[in-house]
């Protein structure tokens, strides 16, 4: 029995047109998530990770430009979807996305009572054309959400103002939103990066249960390495426009295949003890007008060869299910990528 | 022997809230934020002091209080001996010489119509007694943005030309332009991706190893914490409730907030991941902070007496204190 993907983005590629220069900020991007997995997605800023959520969303700057590809979402192609129907039946309908500063994301002069019966307001609509309920009939369910979110005293929180709740609180809102509209598809960018590790673990519990309980599928965008070793199934790397690794959480993290994701990896503080020096990755992501020639990372990789500055390595299936995109890797087999 | 930097005794700095003449003349309706409720500590010189705790714990504002950019209530800080409290306006700026702070928004104190080089020469500009050396102040520049790796170009660019993390090295060259002693850094990575935290960290960890400056090192990021602190406190609610060696608190983790935080660390690799305790609702407010001890809303192992009884901070041995009734035996 072959299950079919909620979501499949197939050879996706975008620029940003910049006068003369042209940035490719996805290149090729190919992945699917099934239906209550969590995929994660690391990698350095710059890379393209904000780009993709924006992309799926067509929520793109006018400056963007889809080249090729397509995105399969339960098996329709939102490229070619009319801007109504993405607003009307997609955004915050069936794919929500979450951003790193959720004051943004909630209207600072509604109640939270408003702002979310209005959403289940519209879902109700769009489930029973030809009906059209007072608000008042959704109060109830919305402080159903708001309790499910972990709120304490919801019936009197729900009437007060975005400013009246903490960052924390702000973000599980937004989940509670998430899950009042129905939403099957969750893009998290890097939705709890300004928060607490308290807060934080509290969110990503909230997060997880949704997968599980609601059979949402969520895209996760961190740098948070350790927070997808908990919560995603399957790990995607990204460095410069481009996929570099992917596979199975344990996979990539417990024996990745890319130098790239190895870098990562050894830079973190928690790798490493009190009076050791951490590994920084030398040098900058480039700019994407100007990349450099061959495998785009072989100016920084501390592994790389002659061939790595004449060919593009390929995204390849190296293990079963376990895809990465490195020259050396794909030629001799597995390599240790041991920057220190 | 080893020399401490700084001493802290019972420092409390509190916000007074309220508005009309009312609460002015009688107190009516005035609401008091206890941001630092009590808090002493020592940091040794030449070694880093890193405080956690959540959002709105104090951190900031005990850092901030010790450069006396907000006033204590009462309390002692010395600083090699001598009370900042207590210092007259000439004292202070010889002070603030001496000691330096790396801001959490560093494109927010940088002046946008300045340029990079202008920006770091300003506290050389400062400076009350001339160096010795007939170094130029471009010269001197050019040295300290060699010194956290920067292009000396960056003297002649404006802020916002850097990523995230060059300004972040920007505002490091800064801070060290007087030579410091003393450093405050207030979440010093934040925002910043994984490689520029650690390009960042290294920095710092050399700055130290070569100059032997003090850090106070003011992040929620806990294995940052343990990866760069020698010594450490845990703040909650305006009180630290657990402090001692980095490396003792993160073995015999005695203060259930501390235990939750460090449970709440996610962790890479899956062998030595441990079980989360969940920590329910968020810190309450400041204003009205519960009786007893003030964790007892959330803490898993409360009981009676934490709700009759304020815990004192009890030494458990090794200089490692805690206060919680459980270890009160
Ligand atoms: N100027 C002020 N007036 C009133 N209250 C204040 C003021 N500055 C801080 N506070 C309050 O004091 C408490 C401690 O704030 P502080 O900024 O020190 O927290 P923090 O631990 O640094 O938090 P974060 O991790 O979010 O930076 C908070 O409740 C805050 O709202
Ligand atoms: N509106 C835009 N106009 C031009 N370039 C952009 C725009 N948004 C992003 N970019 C560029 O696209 C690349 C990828 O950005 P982004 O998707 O935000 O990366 P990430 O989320 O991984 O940090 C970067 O080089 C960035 O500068
Ligand atoms: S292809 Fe070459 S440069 Fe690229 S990651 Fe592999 S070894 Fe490094
Ligand atoms: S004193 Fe009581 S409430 Fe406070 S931390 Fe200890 S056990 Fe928990
Ligand atoms: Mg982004
Ligand atoms: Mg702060």
């Amino acid at each position: 029995m072959i299950s079919e993907p909620l979501l499949e983005v197939s050879n996706l590629t975008l620029d940003y047109n910049l006068g003369n220069r042209k940035m490719r900020a996805l290149d090729r991007i190919s992945f699917s998530l099934d239906k209550g997995q969590v995929l994660g997605v690391a990698g350095e800023s710059g890379c393209g990770k904000s780009t993709l959520g924006l992309a799926i969303l067509r929520l793109l700057p006018r400056v963007a430009e889809i080249r090729r590809g397509a995105v399969f979402f339960n098996g329709t192609d939102l490229l070619k979807l009319s801007e109504k129907q993405m607003e009307q039946e997609i955004r915050g309908q069936k794919i929500t996305m979450i951003f790193q500063v959720p004051q943004n994301a909630l209207n600072p002069v509604f109640k939270i009572e408003t702002q979310m019966t209005d959403i289940l307001r519209v879902q109700d609509k769009y489930q029973n054309p030809g009906t059209r309920k007072p608000r008042g009939d959704f109060r109830q369910q919305a402080i159903e959400r708001l309790e499910s979110t972990g709120i304490a005293d919801p019936e009197a929180r729900i009437s007060n103002y975005p400013f009246e709740f903490s960052g924390g609180m702000k973000q599980r809102v937004m989940i509670g939103m998430a899950l009042s509209s129905g939403t099957s598809l969750l893009l998290a960018d890097e939705a709890t990066t300004a928060l607490d590790v308290t807060i934080e673990a509290q969110i990503n519990r909230l997060i997880t249960k949704l997968a599980a309980e609601y059979g949402t599928s969520i895209l996760y965008v961190t740098h948070n390495l350790g927070v997808l070793a908990e919560m995603a199934d399957r790990i995607m790397i990204m460095y410069a426009g481009r996929i570099f690794e992917m596979g199975q959480t344990r996979f990539v993290l417990g024996d990745p295949r890319h130098p790239y994701s190895a870098a990562l990896l050894e830079s973190l503080p928690s790798r490493q003890t009190r009076g050791k020096r951490l590994l920084a990755i030398p040098g900058f992501v480039p700019p994407l007008d100007r990349l450099p020639s061959g495998c785009s990372f072989h100016p920084r990789c501390a592994f790389a060869e002659d061939i790595c500055r004449q060919e593009v390595p390929p995204l390849t299936e190296v293990a079963s299910g376990h895809w990465s995109a490195c020259l050396l890797d794909q030629k001799r087999g597995r390599q240790k990528w041991k920057w220190s | 022997m080893e020399v401490e930097l700084i001493r802290i005794r019972n420092l409390k700095t509190w916000f007074f809230q309220g508005k009309g003449l009312l609460s002015k003349w009688f107190g009516q309706g005035l609401k008091i934020v206890h941001a630092v409720d009590g808090v002493s500590l020592t940091i040794r010189k030449g070694h880093t002091f890193g405080l956690v705790g959540e959002s709105g714990c104090g951190k900031s504002t005990l850092g901030n209080t010790i450069f006396r950019l907000v006033e204590p209530l009462e309390g002692e800080i010395l600083f090699q001996g001598r009370d900042v409290v207590k210092m007259n306006q000439k004292e202070l700026r010889r002070f603030r010489q001496q000691a330096q702070i790396i801001f959490q928004d560093q494109f927010g104190c940088m002046n946008p119509r300045m340029t990079v080089g202008q920006i770091i020469a300003e506290p050389l500009m400062m400076r009350q007694r001339e160096p010795e050396s007939q170094k130029s102040i471009e010269q001197e520049v050019a040295e300290l943005l060699n010194s956290v790796n920067l292009d000396p170009d960056a003297a002649i660019k404006f802020p916002n030309e850097f990523s995230g993390g060059q300004a972040r090295r920007i505002g490091v060259a800064r801070a060290i332009a007087l030579n410091p002693m003393f450093i405050m850094a207030d979440e010093p990575t934040s925002g910043l991706d994984i490689s520029t935290a650690a390009t960042i960290l290294n920095l710092m960890q050399d700055l130290q190893d070569k100059l032997d400056i003090t850090y106070l090192w003011v992040s929620h990021n806990l294995n940052q914490v343990k990866y760069m602190s020698d010594d450490m406190g845990v703040m909650y609610l305006g009180k630290m409730v657990e402090m001692g060696r980095t490396s003792e608190v993160f073995n015999h983790k005695a203060h259930p907030y501390t235990q939750a935080l460090i449970s709440a660390v996610p962790r890479v690799s899956s062998e030595q991941q441990e079980q989360t305790i969940f920590l329910e609702g968020e810190i309450p407010s400041p204003i009205n902070p519960p009786s007893g001890c003030y964790f007892r809303t959330r803490c898993p192992q409360v009981f009676k007496r934490c709700e009759e009884e304020e815990p004192p901070l009890l030494d458990l041995g090794g200089e490692h204190f805690c206060a919680c009734h459980l270890h009160d035996a």
